[in-house]
């Protein structure tokens, strides 16, 4: 199956906007200005999501030609808004986690998506989005297929590393013994938990 | 139909094609211009242009008769703010790259210039409106730069305030000076290569085509070839009007003649923490398992004292061996011993001609040293056959440096002593040469999978425990690598800024006011 690549998923989808209005302001329009609304970082619905490596949404107004005259030129028959994820696992457990962690963001989003409307549980959500999936190979370059929460522990154990290898260069053993127990026991590399990175933090 | 045709060098300003220092000429001055009056400006450049030393060959092969080489030479560069003031016409203006037009001061977020570094650190001459021009004169000797430096100015009384000379560079004890001197650092009053931290620089600059040198500088200059050979680069990397590594011609204004064989110039004060330095390096020694001198050599990629690379010899013991080789072949060679003196010069040869393809992990250079940086030599080619040629990724990120070093003369450095290098390169793109390598190369190590660690010699670093810089060893050696941690600034820039440096031909149009982009 091409969206999948070893336990990491890459889902594409178009989903079509109702050509129309509201008080003078396109469909369109208000979708994309509730994206840009959006909270970033730690307050971004996704990070809310489980198991989000890097996810996107964008309106997609038509498709563009850069050749000269005479050429025939198609056009969308509607702009679309388009949501891409890259994340660990399968589609459907991922689109659940989506709805029961984000389902007023969802509805917000989607809400001037064609036949949206009858989307009314998680279900509903899961076969709207598989109806409008393509079927691509577009992964996020820059991550492993481990789950997110792995993902970011193992970010923080790399980096709480460094910064000890810096702090006790040359130690005497003992010391340096005693300093790395320490250090083990704060990290507890057993829990996924804490310390860690929080998906979405980008500052410590 | 040829492939390559000669370049014009008598159409080419000198200083481009080869370095001046490599010709006998320790000393420098650079100063800057106003331009107030655009008539009166271009009257004087037509009297400045007689003085403008060409990149015409000079090596004593091409002239048997020494008397050819000046005793000073004479270039020029403009800003865009120069090229403005003597009323090139707007075409011809927009036509220069962003960078150019934004200049130095603009793209400091680029290149890494905040805290001590920021512009509103730099010499007075750097504030306020951009400078005009960039003159410099370098000589044989400093009253050959005096004595040139005179005649200019006289040319310039001669104008009647059309043109003048903004003062404000930071000399010895606290002056300021209406220009800025440099010099070769001189050891027991002998020149030497050396800069103010007392590594030998400016080894191994870029070949490429039609630059005139011999060809037997070619090795480790010029781009690597699949059978680890040597080409020269493209001459569109470096002048303007020719052909670069793109097989594209290089971003340029019009018309063409306003371009053809000129290039741009990046001027750089760069002020060297002579104490600073000194002190980490002088505490570190103390827990590096080498001598001092390993130490340093571990910074930069060579060792100080004569500038040998790491590859060629890793540590304390090779670089005896290697003393000792030299040593003897240079005795030998002066006694007139010819095969010593043709395995000498192979043996110097290597000083330039090496790659890091045996010293993937660094153990020998580490991968964050300056000049693994710099000049990575196909490094980046982590796999086998990644690109068409191995420095593919190298070939259009190379640098001409045409600096010297100032300062140290009058005073013993320290911090708050006026010393450093004016660093000088030239390529046909600021943009996509000297600014990716500060930017990403140099103050970034993404390139090298080193995370966030910057160069130790001219990194923006601020001395916290993870300004650091990784000596590393040999995986199969068991041996822990050496973390250089709370890395201090050891260079701040102190001003500079982006100069177009024309052709003679272009030169003779604008100060003729005959630029026309139609």
């Amino acid at each position: 199956m091409a969206n999948k690549f070893g336990n990491s998923y890459g889902l594409t989808t178009l989903c079509p906007l109702i050509n129309g209005h509201q008080q003078h302001t396109s469909f369109d329009k208000i979708t994309r200005h509730r994206i840009q609304l959006l909270e970033e970082n730690s307050g971004s619905p996704f990070a809310r999501i489980p198991d989000t490596y890097f996810a996107r949404l964008f309106i997609l107004n038509d498709v563009f030609f850069e050749q000269g005259n005479n050429v025939a030129r198609d056009h969308l028959q509607s702009k679309y808004l388009v949501f891409t994820s890259n994340f660990h696992g399968d589609l459907e457990p991922y689109l659940q986690g989506m709805w029961n962690n984000a389902e007023a963001d969802v509805r917000h989003i989607w809400q001037y998506a064609v036949a949206f409307d009858k989307v009314q549980n998680a279900a509903d959500f899961i076969r709207y989005i598989k109806r409008c999936q393509l079927t691509t190979t577009l992964f996020f370059n820059g991550s492993t297929d481990d789950s997110l929460q792995q993902q970011l522990k193992s970010l923080y154990v790399k980096q709480a590393f460094t910064e000890f290898a810096l702090q006790h260069q040359g130690k005497p053993v003992a010391e340096l013994r005693a300093a790395f127990k320490t250090f083990m026991q704060q990290l507890q590399i057993d829990n996924i938990e804490t310390p860690s990175w929080q998906p979405g933090q980008t500052q410590l | 139909m040829t492939m390559d045709r000669a370049l014009d060098l008598y159409d080419i300003q000198g200083n481009i094609c080869k370095g001046y220092g490599r010709f006998g000429f320790p000393k420098a001055r650079y100063f800057f211009l106003e331009f107030h009056q655009y008539a009166g400006a271009r009257a004087f450049l037509q009297q400045l242009i007689p003085l403008i030393t060409t990149a015409e060959p000079w090596s004593e092969k091409d002239h048997p008769d020494q008397s050819d080489k000046p005793q000073a030479t004479t270039n020029i560069g403009f800003t865009y703010a120069g090229l403005s003031a003597l009323g090139l016409p707007r075409r011809s203006l927009d036509g220069f790259p962003l960078e150019f037009r934004m200049g130095m001061k603009n793209r400091a977020g680029i290149l890494g210039d905040e805290g001590p570094s920021d512009p509103a650190n730099w010499d007075p001459v750097w504030q306020g409106e951009p400078v005009h021009a960039w003159l410099s004169v370098n000589g044989q000797s400093r009253q050959a730069v005096v004595d040139r430096y005179r005649q200019i100015e006289q040319l310039l009384q001669q104008s009647q305030g059309s043109v003048t000379i903004r003062p404000g560079h930071k000399g010895p004890q606290g002056s300021l000076q209406p220009w800025q001197d440099a010099s070769a650092v001189y050891e027991n009053g002998r020149v030497t290569p050396k800069e103010h931290f007392g590594y030998v620089d400016g080894i191994g600059n870029p070949y490429f085509a039609g630059c005139g040198n011999d060809p037997s500088r070619l090795p480790g200059r010029g781009k690597l070839t699949r059978d680890d050979g040597w080409q020269p680069l493209a001459t569109g990397e470096f002048i303007l009007g020719h052909i670069d590594e793109a097989r594209e011609y290089p971003i340029a204004p019009e018309p063409h003649l306003l371009a053809l064989n000129g290039t741009f110039m990046v001027y750089r004060k760069l002020h060297e923490n002579v104490t600073t330095f000194n002190r980490y390096v002088d505490r570190l020694a103390t827990d590096f398992d080498g001598s001092r001198e390993l130490l340093m050599a571990k910074f930069s990629g060579r060792w100080p004292d004569n500038g040998a690379p790491l590859v060629l010899a890793p540590d304390d013991a090779a670089k005896a061996e290697l003393d000792q080789q030299l040593a003897q072949l240079t005795a030998k060679a002066a006694a007139g011993d010819h095969t010593a003196a043709t395995e000498l010069r192979a043996l110097k040869a290597k000083w330039i001609d090496f790659t890091y393809n045996k010293d993937r992990h660094g153990s020998r250079c580490p991968i964050g040293a300056h000049i693994r940086r710099a000049n990575t030599r196909a490094a980046l080619e982590t796999e086998k056959d990644a690109f068409n040629t191995p420095s593919a990724l190298d070939d259009r990120r190379r640098l001409l440096r045409r600096g010297l070093p100032y300062g140290g003369e009058d005073e013993t450095p320290a911090d708050d002593t006026e010393q450093g290098i004016i660093f000088m390169c030239i390529g046909a793109s600021l943009e996509r040469q000297f600014e990716f390598v500060q930017q990403q190369w140099i103050n970034y190590s993404n390139d090298f999978h080193l995370g966030n660690d910057r160069d130790v010699l001219i990194g923006a670093n601020n001395g916290q425990l993870t300004d650091k810089h990784i000596i590393q060893v040999n995986p199969k050696q068991g041996k822990a690598p050496f973390f250089c941690t709370h890395l201090p600034r050891m260079v701040e820039t102190r001003g500079g800024d982006y100069f177009f440096l024309p052709g003679i031909t272009a030169l003779r149009m604008i100060a003729q006011g005959i630029i026309d982009p139609t």
